[in-house]
Formats: structure tokens, sequence, C-alpha cells
């Protein structure tokens, strides 16, 4: 069973533009501690509408808390997380406002995906003709409808769990690990969906394990590792992680470049890495020095490479948090 | 979001799932055992006279005891699943303010408990009088007292149930909360009147028999405030833990 479907009719409607801005998310100086352990640590970023943010973070970095906090489901110790300037209790039609997928099994095994729907419509107020719709548009018509969760597969739990985010049609929502179990057609439609919601206008954030599909979705990142910020900004400007220059004369260039404060690494006879300048600033050492180029160009690092880099700290020993590498 | 909505949401939880089925075979069950003990059970000298008269009968049939203590169990098991299988995530990001949440849940689960106890008397009541006609004995009961009766089961199955999702609410595992159900209704009172003789009148087993007509411990409207305090005190208690703590 794929979720085809979907692509046809749900991302159809998220092509249409909201009548009012979605709204911004944003958490300011965050901090959530558990007993002795601090999960959450003066973590502040931002969620902008109409782009598709990713948020990254090794298991246990406080991902799933930070999204919690948003949500009104656990409570910060300091600062705040509010979804355009309110608290997400604050919301009187939350459903309408904020579409979650949080936990992969939040389901009674003995109850039916249509009753469980229906449940949520009804306490939202929702119309019982939207659940039928959205079972339709994630491919859980008919009898997959009414055969107990416990008998579904987990890609059809996920298909469920988008529904149930889908209902009140959102223009926020906040999906942790969405991909979890569809099928690459799945996959595939639902890349599309959180393109085409975004495209509308719509307040996305997505935290994702699967970073080639996080690279092929995100517009922006947030990373987090050990409940504190280690990169946010533009995917295209993360990835950008140096510049390369190919030169006949090497030598002048590099003590040029490192005189401005790069940082910079011989590739072979010719070709120079350099980090902490940028193309402008290197194109105008090389002619302030006379030295002829034959190429230059932006290096770009796959988000798996940036990924280990960035949390290298919870890998070893985490002592260097302070090299956050803060873009935006 | 208005109240009903709420509650018709959470109606829709407790009868969308087998668990109603299990307690109203459990009911079923302690019925036909009723009936049984009606047609073949004696006292010990060999006689009837257990169901001799009207008094013995309304007592035999009195429902609010079992009542109270069933939809208890009724009402742990549909607060502490929901954590079981993290269903109140969905719920409180539907409905972020968790009181108004939880008091829906109450409401829902006191209909429940009402509906099922009910139904328990009703069937105990059935039972018996289709027992009967094979003893010596006619049905004896007043409709005054089957009445009384089937009220007061009514209304101790709604106060058990909200004693429960109290106490489900309140220690969110299934398990704990059933353990926890059956130690305070079923192990501590005894140890409790064995302690105080005075409040073996204000056990909830006793207050129901009050309410039932079958008793005289305390006053009928005293034993119905008492009998509101047992569930009201858990309930309270959970709703300000779900109010406080965080969703993990």
């Amino acid at each position: 069973m794929s979720v085809t479907s979907l692509s046809e009719s749900e991302v159809t409607a998220a092509n249409r533009s909201r009548q009012i801005p979605s709204p911004v998310l944003e958490f300011d100086r965050v901090t959530k501690r558990y007993g002795r352990t601090t999960v959450v640590d003066d973590l502040s970023f931002t969620v902008q509408p109409g782009r598709v943010t990713g948020f990254l973070g090794p298991n246990g970095s406080g991902k799933s808390t930070t999204i919690k906090i948003l949500l009104g489901l656990a409570s910060a110790d300091k600062g705040r997380a509010t979804i355009g300037g309110r608290f997400y209790r604050e919301f009187s039609d939350p459903t309408g406002t904020v579409g979650v997928i949080l936990e992969p099994n939040a389901f009674h095994p003995g109850r039916s995906g249509r009753n469980h729907l229906r449940i949520l419509a009804e306490a939202a107020g929702i119309a019982p003709s939207r659940v039928d719709g959205m079972l339709d548009d994630v491919g859980l018509s008919g009898s997959a409808a009414d055969r107990r969760v416990g008998a579904y597969s987990l890609g059809m739990r996920q298909r469920l769990s988008l529904a149930a985010a889908l209902l009140g049609d959102p223009p926020v929502l906040v999906l942790d690990e969405p991909a979890n179990g569809l099928d690459p057609q799945g996959i595939h439609t639902l890349r599309d969906l959180l393109r085409a919601r975004a495209a509308g206008g719509d307040t996305v954030l997505v935290s994702s394990h699967i970073l080639a599909e996080m690279e092929l979705l995100a517009d922006d990142l947030v990373v987090i590792d050990k409940g504190r910020l280690v990169a946010s900004g533009p995917m295209a400007d993360l990835q950008q992680i140096a510049n390369v220059v190919r030169t006949p004369d090497p030598n002048t260039l590099q003590r040029a470049l490192e005189s401005s404060g790069g940082m910079v690494e011989r590739a072979d006879d010719e070709t120079l890495i350099v980090r902490g300048l940028s193309l402008d600033e290197i194109g105008d050492q090389a002619f302030n020095h006379q030295v002829r180029v034959h190429e230059l160009s932006p290096k770009v690092g796959s988000l798996e490479e940036l990924f280990l880099s960035w949390t290298a700290g919870s890998r070893s020993n985490g002592e260097d948090n302070e090299k956050a590498k803060v873009l935006s | 979001m208005t109240w009903s909505r709420l509650i018709r949401s959470e109606l829709r939880k407790l009868t969308t799932t087998a668990m109603p089925l299990a307690f109203l075979a459990v009911l079923a069950l302690l019925a036909i055992v009723n009936g049984i003990a009606v047609a073949f059970g004696t006292d010990m000298d060999g006689s009837k006279a257990f169901i001799s008269t009207a008094e013995d009968q309304q007592s035999l049939m009195a429902f609010a005891a079992n009542a109270f203590m069933g939809a208890g169990l009724f009402g742990a098991v549909a607060a502490a699943r929901e954590y079981g299988h993290h269903t109140v995530v969905p719920t409180y990001l539907a409905v972020p303010r968790r009181h108004r949440a939880v008091l829906a849940q109450y409401a829902a689960v006191a209909v429940g408990g009402a509906v099922l106890s009910l139904i328990g008397a009703a069937l105990t009541m059935g039972a018996v009088a289709a027992a009967l006609p094979s003893t010596e004995y006619g049905f004896l009961v007043s409709s005054g007292g089957v009445v009384r009766v089937l009220a007061a089961a009514t209304f101790a199955g709604a106060c058990g149930a909200v004693f429960g999702a109290g106490i489900g609410g309140l220690i969110r595992n299934t398990g704990g909360a059933l353990a926890t159900a059956v130690l305070i209704l079923i192990v501590a009172p005894p140890l409790l009147v064995q302690l105080a003789t005075d409040t073996a009148s204000w056990i909830p087993s006793t207050l129901a028999n009050v309410v039932s007509g079958v008793a005289t411990d305390t006053g009928t409207f005293a034993a119905i405030a008492v009998l509101v305090a047992w569930a009201a005190v858990p309930a309270a208690v959970g709703l300000l833990a779900v109010e406080r703590r965080d969703v993990v």
C-alpha cells in the first residue's frame, strides 16, 4: 500500500497560499532539566514560515524534549517556546493551528484507525467527513480504516499519524521522524507534501535521522547536540564548508590568505582548500597579490559529513560545545 | 471547544475498544453466580432463609458495593491505559488545557461506570428473579426497593469510576493503577476496621449498602456525600498531578 493519493489531493490543497501568514516558531533560551541532567541547554532558534526546517541531533540530544516544550507537553525550567508569540496551550483551536507527529505508537491497538481519527476530530470540533477524506488521502480508506491499529504495519501507522497531523489543516507542522516506516514512494510523496506546504507559506519543522532525506527536503537546518545548538541556518550556507582555489602559484596565495585570517590546506600542487574566507575575499586577495586563479569555487560537504563533525563532541567527550557554528 | 464534544470524544474512546465488553462479561458471570446461589444455595441449617424476606432479597440484589469496586477498576484501566498506549499525547495536543480533557474523561467514565453498574444490577436482579421460582419464595422486593437498588448501583458505579480514573491518572500504569484500586477498596478496609471499628461505617461498601437501603450505619444523604468524597479526593489529586506533570 502506498500514499500515492496523498500527492494528488493533499499536496494540491497544500499548494494554496494562506490568507493569514503562518506563525514563526520561536525558542528563546529554553532550558530543561530532569534531576541533575540538563536535557535542553539555553537553546534559541526560530523556524520561519514558508520553509522546511530540519531539526537534527543524535539520539538523546534533546530534540523530542524541545518539541514537547513547544507543544506544552513538557514545561521549560527557563526560557520560552512559542508559536507566533503564543504558548501552545493558549490556542483555542490547537488542532487547526499545529499538526503534530510525535509518538510513533500513540494508538490504542484495539481501536480502528477510523475511530482513532474520529476521537481526535470530535475533541477538536472537526467534521466527521474530514476524517474519511484524510483516510482516503493517506491510503487508509475502506477495510484498512476499520481494521484494528494493532494489525497495522509500521508504515500504515505512520500514515495514520500523518492523517491525524493534517486533520485540522493546520498552518504549522511539527513532525518527529515522519518518514519512519514509509516505503520509498511514501517518502517521496511526503517530501512533495511538505515542500508544497512550505511553498504555500506554512511553517514546517521536521526532525529526522535520515540525513539523505533531510538533504533533499530541508531549506533550513537546526542541529543540536547535548541540548545545545551547534549549527543553524540555510542548508546551502551550512553545506558550504570551504572554498576551493586552483592556482599555478599556491605558495604566494596561501601566505596571502593565511595573513588575512583564512585556514588554508593544500589539496595538491595547484589546489588550496580555504576555510574562513568568502569567495569574494579570496578573489580580492588573489588580485591584490597578482596571483592568477584558474578556479575559485565553493566546496560543498554532504550533510552526513557535516552532521558528524557538528556532533563530534557527543561521540568523544563533548567538551567543546563552544565551537557552535551559528550562521543565522 | 465545547464540553459536550470533549465528553463525546471520551465516550467514543471507551466504546471503541473491547474493554466494556469484558466488563459486561464479568457482570453477566456475577449475575449467573447469584442466580445459581438462589437456586441451589442454602443457609447453614439447610434452609432458604437468606431469601425468605423482602429485606433479604434486596440485600442479595444490592449491587452498589460491587458497582463501586467494579467501576473503580473500570475507571482505573480507562485512565491508566491512556498513558500505556501514549494516547494522552494526541489527547493533550487536541486539548492542551489538560484539566478540560481530564474532567471530560471523568464525566465519560462516570457515565460508563453508571451504565455498566445499572446493567450489572439489572442482570443480577433478573438472575435472582429467574431463579426464585425454583424455590418456595416469590419475588418479594417492592417496586420502590427495586428502583432504589438500581439507582444506588448506578450512583455508586459513577462514583467508583471517577475514583478509579483519579487513581489511573495519578499512577499512569494500568497494572499499578489496578493494584492501587484493589488495595484501597479490598485490602485496606478490613485492616482499617480492625484498627478503628468506627471506620466501618465510612468505607465504600458500607456506604453503598446504605444508599441501596440494605444497611443503616449512616444516614442516606451522609452516605451519598461520603461516597462522592471517596470519588472526588483521588480525582482531584489525579487532576492536579496531570496538570503539573510533563507528559513523557
